[in-house]
């Protein structure tokens, strides 16, 4: 394997101490708001992770904040280098991603580290694991915010890891937001709620960090498979205590149990991906659990959802965007990139491209907002070749000069969106109704060569000889960049 | 004995909340034996008064975004309801 690969949260911990991106938290915190306000402000200030020894009333227990809220920690978790370039790291991906899945591997339960215990029965209990408080108004503890719920498929038996939000409810109940389009809800409400079955989920909290990557890419391939291709090796799993789903063998902690057909329970407010509470408290999926297994001395993962930039925004935009070039590549669009910014809450993915055919933005909106990926972005910027999609100076310059305020905006109206869109009208988020839009920045085609106006750059106006010249002696100028 | 603590979310206009009366709600308790347990939601009857001193406990309001409220009510918990059924 030309890389390293973490087998479970507690190397890819050692990898990060080892590349100077861990605080190791000695000192005592509290898991209610001391640990949420903590990991906000890491991600607000793009600091390392912090490592929680000692949380309060939770002896035992430790846990891992902000785990993969910059492309530092996601170059790390890849094995590549901490200061690998953003196109560097997708290029990987997209390598690592494309060609034969990667079939996982069944371990036997003795040899399964996330089976050291077991609690099951009354010892089953959400309120001895050390959820936190993670922002102050809150609709309860969220034990579930960097994690993935595993479940299956009623009659294809295909296999989901999804990440959805899971708030303590009580001792053995947790509720979520289930959105109806989402993986999971087709097969929740499409099939198991027509037929009164509950549904058997295991939330795996404290995995792999590229399983975690995985459970947020909208990838057709299976994510335990897909993990396995990031990592270059098969994902080992262990069958689960009380139903047939399958885990991450060396994961902290799992929690088993039965997703409840046609009961709702009241779940949040909750500070979202957008960074806002958009979405109310309001009846919501139920969790019910059975049975709870964790490592010795088992270690949370904590992400803490608010303004940019946190895992949720950092990953879902780096896998959206990618998924998207597959799929434009895919159908031969002549792109030359595609880069969704976390900054947008993955919300505004931009898409450079060879314009060699009049309308070619038009065809690469629709291409994506008719794909499934289209319900978690709403804008798309499209550029030419000269503009660099991973410099966002250069793309707001584009978007500011080349995009006609008429002519290069197109509205795509009546499309499928979120509930969690803070623009959308009440009325539009309770049905999960949303609006696009394309910003085309780049020239017609039908424009004669002589009226195309030229970007002034150093890159672009200089002979070459004057732009080696001036880079040779920049520092004998008396610059110090 | 001092005082519960518990809150609650009212989604809907606060001056259309039933006073008085025997009433369904969720409430989260705020200051529970074992600190472990804090923020446990249950599905109560209960009473509430917007006068915080009518009944025995402190109730805590909120809006549906978190949004807390300057000034406490009181609650009298009649009995915890279970309607979720066992899984």
């Amino acid at each position: 394997m030309p890389y390293p690969v973490f087998k479970d949260n507690r190397e890819f911990i050692n990898a990060l101490k080892a590349n100077n991106d861990l605080v190791t938290i000695e000192q005592e915190v509290d898991w209610d708001l001391e640990m949420g306000a903590i990991v906000r402000r890491v991600c607000e200030r793009k600091s390392a992770s912090p490592y929680f020894k000692k949380i309060r009333d939770y002896p035992g227990f430790e846990a891992l904040g902000a785990p993969l809220a910059t492309y530092k920690r996601l170059a790390i978790a890849m094995g590549m280098k901490p200061d690998a370039f953003v196109p560097e790291i997708s290029n990987e991906y997209v390598k690592r991603t494309t060609g034969d899945p990667i079939k996982s591997i069944l371990l036997d339960k003795k040899k399964a580290p996330c089976k050291e215990n077991i609690w099951t029965g009354k010892d089953a209990d959400l309120f001895k694991l050390p959820g936190p408080m993670v922002h102050d108004g809150d609709g309860g503890r969220y034990l579930a915010t960097w994690h993935f719920v595993v479940s299956k498929d009623l009659e294809t038996q295909a296999v989901n890891w999804g990440m959805y939000r899971q708030m303590v409810f009580d001792e053995k109940t947790m509720v979520g937001p289930v959105l109806p389009f989402s993986d999971m809800g087709k097969m929740f409400y499409g099939k198991y709620v027509p037929k009164n079955k509950p549904m058997p989920f295991a939330t795996v909290i404290g995995c792999d960090p590229l399983a975690g990557v995985a459970a947020c890419a909208p990838s057709p391939i299976p994510e335990d498979e897909f993990t396995g291709m990031l990592m270059g090796a098969p994902v080992e799993l262990v069958k689960c205590e009380t139903c047939d789903l399958e885990v991450p063998a060396h994961a902290e902690i799992i929690i088993e149990g039965e997703v409840i057909p046609n009961l709702l329970i009241e779940e949040a407010p909750f500070g979202e991906y957008t960074g806002y509470r958009t979405s109310p408290r309001e009846p919501r999926t139920v969790y019910r659990i059975k049975a709870i297994t964790f490592r010795n001395n088992p270690i949370l993962t904590v992400s803490n959802m608010g303004v940019p930039t946190d895992e949720g925004q950092l990953l879902r935009s780096f896998s959206l965007g990618l998924e998207m070039r597959k799929l434009l590549e895919s159908q031969g669009i002549p792109i030359t990139g595609v880069f969704m910014l976390p900054e947008s809450t993955h919300h505004m993915v931009v898409v450079g491209v060879k314009p060699i055919y009049s309308n070619i933005a038009s065809q690469i909106a629709n291409l994506v907002f008719g794909s499934k990926l289209s319900p978690w972005f709403h804008m798309v910027i499209v550029v030419d070749e000269e503009t660099d999609i991973y410099n966002k100076d250069d793309v707001i310059h584009a978007l500011a000069t080349k995009c006609h305020p008429i002519r290069g905006i197109r509205k795509y109206e009546q499309s499928v969106g979120t509930p969690l869109y803070p623009f959308a009208d009440p009325e539009d988020r309770k049905w999960s109704r949303g609006a696009q839009i394309l910003f085309d920045c780049t020239f017609p085609l039908h424009w004669p060569k002589s009226d195309l106006p030229i970007k002034v750059s150093f890159n672009n106006v200089y002979p070459k000889e004057i732009q080696e010249k001036v880079l040779q002696n920049w520092k004998n100028y008396g610059f110090k960049d | 004995m001092a005082k519960k603590e518990y809150d609650t979310f009212v989604l809907t206009d606060l001056a259309l909340v039933a006073e008085d009366k025997e009433t369904e709600m969720i409430v989260r308790d705020l200051m529970p034996a074992d600190r472990r347990y804090k923020y446990r939601s249950a599905y109560v009857f209960g009473m509430v008064s917007k006068d915080e001193s009518k009944y025995p406990d402190r109730l805590w309001v909120r809006l549906g975004r978190g949004q807390l409220q300057e000034k406490p009510w009181s609650i009298k918990v009649i009995k915890e309801v279970n309607k979720i059924p066992e899984g």
